[in-house]
């Protein structure tokens, strides 16, 4: 691994009492894909709150490509290139897809009051780019939605409307992108499914750093290079899918005996 | 668009779609002569008869087929449906041209739209719920009743003044709004709006409780309340404040509709709907709902400042929270987000009890039943709003509102 894109150190969570997040490092390179798992409430989702910018860490650093994002507010973290999905899907429902798919872009486009208002040509135009590149990245997911672009998002089913949130992270052409349980509420057929999109994109953007939260094993085999196993905050394991099914550390964590 | 063939062969849909303006023209106008007799409507069979005739409409725009077809055509070629809106509201001008009560209801009714639409993108848009609606708007009034009493600058200029001014009298409150939210936010307008009817009245410098004279409106040496004819015809000195504020209201409309259909107008909704997700995309909450209750506030303002004028007076008394309210409920009953809904409760609201005196008594209730009604039984308002279909706008440079 070259100098890790992300570079988290020492990072603490607390709420009041409560350690949610203790001394984790983790580090994640360029292109490369880590699976994050552990069980309810070993912290995986707070850590995506705490590199984002949701809740302020207690201790730690973070760093996207030496760049401080140590507890700044999230509107910053985005702009620098960190994209999300939620555990439970949050989109505009009433809107159109375009609508959904361009607000994880918006920040990189003109919102000057002036040339939204005026310039109308100049908007027209910069829509124009702005729609094919979202029909094309939708087109990659499901040829469905993309003719069904100007829909709204409500009457699409659980499955694309997950990858039209994939898209709304995918658009802005972010560095490194964080997945939360993308398959939460599937069956079986569609989270593997969802895998072959995700080993889609994979491919066409190498320079992407994921981190995947996930509790399909299946998933994670199949997608991550690298997993990170959380247990009460703390990281205890890293290494090769392979590695984590026969470590004893993982199986007490997630089966509570120990063997 | 349904296949299903209409009764009457004129309007079957395949000939309505090779002729879509001429459907939107005759449904436009038909729409304005029908508000038109509302507002001019004397005897109260008349008032009910066209209540009864729109409620007919409504229902077979709503439900049938056929009217399925015309909205959807009117609403492809809004744009085009707007102009012929403007054209329909200065004929309505016209023909009433020497009548001073529909034309004052005109305006009136005009410059609450206007205000509504301001308050549609505070609270449809961007999620603030703006309690104090009528209180910008009498700070309007007030602000030309300063200008016109004290300083010596073109009227024109007063109404950009007065938005400016009520605009910047709105950053008070920016802070309390953007550190509340919700029902927390709406308490805090509402207690500016207490605040300032309270200090309006004591205080003497702004006239107390018997409020201030504001000079008319005049522009090029044109005195507004001295009109009196036009070329060959009498007409009302009515008609030109009718004329401005159907003017007022077609540039908050294209300003605001702008705003919705742009980048801003998403950025708007995204913050609205989900402010973590808004934010962990890089968009900054309090940068949008800043702008977007600025606006509204000196559009409202605005507003204010030509009914004041037209009025010749104000007072502390529509300031309250009564008032507020009855703008709010405009823009629930019309549906949020939906400004040509805004306009059709602004009717409702305005003109219906003026003329049916039988509710007038029992109006604020009647108002409560109808804005209940609308809520349980059709939540999105008589014209919901329509999803932002930004698709036509590829390769159409120039289009606008």
């Amino acid at each position: 691994m070259n100098a890790p894109l992300l570079a988290c150190g020492g990072l603490t969570m607390r709420f009041d009492g409560l350690v949610a997040l203790d001394g984790l490092d983790i580090e994640v390179g360029k292109g490369e894909t880590v699976g994050l798992v552990g069980p309810n409430g070993s912290g995986k989702t707070t850590f995506f709150n705490v590199v984002t910018g949701l809740y302020k860490p207690s201790a730690g650093s973070v760093r996207l490509d030496a760049r401080d994002l140590f507890a700044k507010p999230p509107q910053m973290i985005g702009r620098a290139g960190v994209a999300r999905t939620f555990q439970r899907s949050r989109l505009m429902l009433d809107q159109s897809v375009f609508d959904n798919i361009v607000v994880g872009a918006l920040c990189r486009l003109d919102l000057g009051l002036f040339s939204n208002l005026f310039r109308r040509r100049r908007w027209c135009d910069e829509l124009g780019g702005m729609v094919d590149r979202a029909r094309a990245l939708a087109h990659r997911f499901n040829p469905v939605i993309a003719d069904r672009l100007f829909q709204p998002a409500g009457s699409f089913t659980m499955i694309d409307r997950r990858r039209i949130e994939i898209c709304r992270a995918l658009i802005g052409a972010p560095r490194l992108l964080l997945l939360d349980e993308p398959s939460a509420g599937m069956t079986h057929d569609e989270t593997r499914q969802l895998m072959d999109d995700l080993l889609a994109f994979r491919q066409e953007m190498p320079d992407l750093a994921v981190i995947l939260v996930e509790h399909e094993m299946d998933v994670i085999r199949r997608v991550s290079d690298r997993c990170v196993v959380l247990n009460f905050g703390r990281k205890i394991f890293e290494g090769t899918f392979d590695a984590l099914i026969a470590n004893p550390d993982v199986q007490t964590a997630y089966l509570g005996v120990s063997q | 668009m349904s296949s299903i063939p209409s009764p009457i062969p004129v309007l079957s849909p395949l000939r309505m779609q090779r002729h879509p303006r001429a459907v939107v023209v005759l449904t436009v106008a038909l729409l304005f002569a029908g508000g038109g007799l509302m507002m001019h409507a004397e005897s109260q069979i008349q008032v009910l008869g066209l209540l009864a005739a729109f409620l007919v409409m409504f229902a077979i725009a709503d439900r049938t087929p056929l009217g399925q077809d015309i909205s959807a055509i009117c609403g492809d070629y809004s744009g085009f449906a707007n102009g012929v809106a403007f054209v329909c509201a200065l004929g309505l001008i016209v023909v009433f041209r020497g009548e001073h009560y529909t034309l004052l209801m005109l305006a009136t009714v005009a410059l609450f739209s206007t205000a509504c639409i301001a308050l549609n993108l505070q609270l449809a848009f961007a999620g603030i719920a703006n309690f104090a609606g009528a209180a910008f708007f009498v700070l309007g009034s007030y602000t030309a009743a300063v200008m016109t009493a004290y300083a010596g600058i073109p009227h024109l200029l007063i109404l950009v003044v007065s938005g400016i001014v009520t605009g910047a009298i709105g950053v008070i409150l920016l802070l309390p709004v953007l550190r509340t939210r919700g029902h927390y936010a709406a308490l805090v307008t509402i207690a500016f709006g207490l605040l300032l009817r309270s200090l309006l009245e004591v205080n003497d410098t702004l006239g107390g409780p018997q409020g201030m004279k504001i000079k008319g409106f005049s522009i090029l040496g044109l005195d507004f309340n001295r009109v009196s004819s036009i070329g060959p015809w009498d007409v009302s000195f009515y008609l030109p404040y009718a004329v401005l504020s159907i003017c007022i209201f077609a540039v908050a409309f294209t300003l605001i509709r702008r705003i919705e259909r742009s980048w801003i107008g998403i950025a708007l909704d995204a913050v609205r709907s989900d402010e973590t997700a808004a934010s962990v995309f890089g968009l900054s909450i309090a940068r949008w709902k800043v702008v977007a209750f600025l606006i509204g506030n000196a559009v409202i303002g605005v507003a204010g400042a030509v009914y004041g004028m037209m009025n010749g007076f104000v007072t502390p008394n529509g300031s309250g929270l009564g008032d507020s309210l009855l703008m709010l409920s405009i823009i629930v009953l019309g549906g949020l987000g939906n400004f040509w809904g805004a306009v059709v409760a602004a009717m409702v609201i305005l003109v219906i009890p003026e003329k049916l005196q039988a509710i007038q008594e029992f109006r604020l209730l009647i108002f409560a039943l109808l804005v209940l009604a609308i809520l349980l039984f059709r939540p999105s308002g008589i014209l919901p709003r329509p999803i932002r279909d930004l698709s036509r706008f590829i390769g159409r440079p120039g289009a606008g509102a």
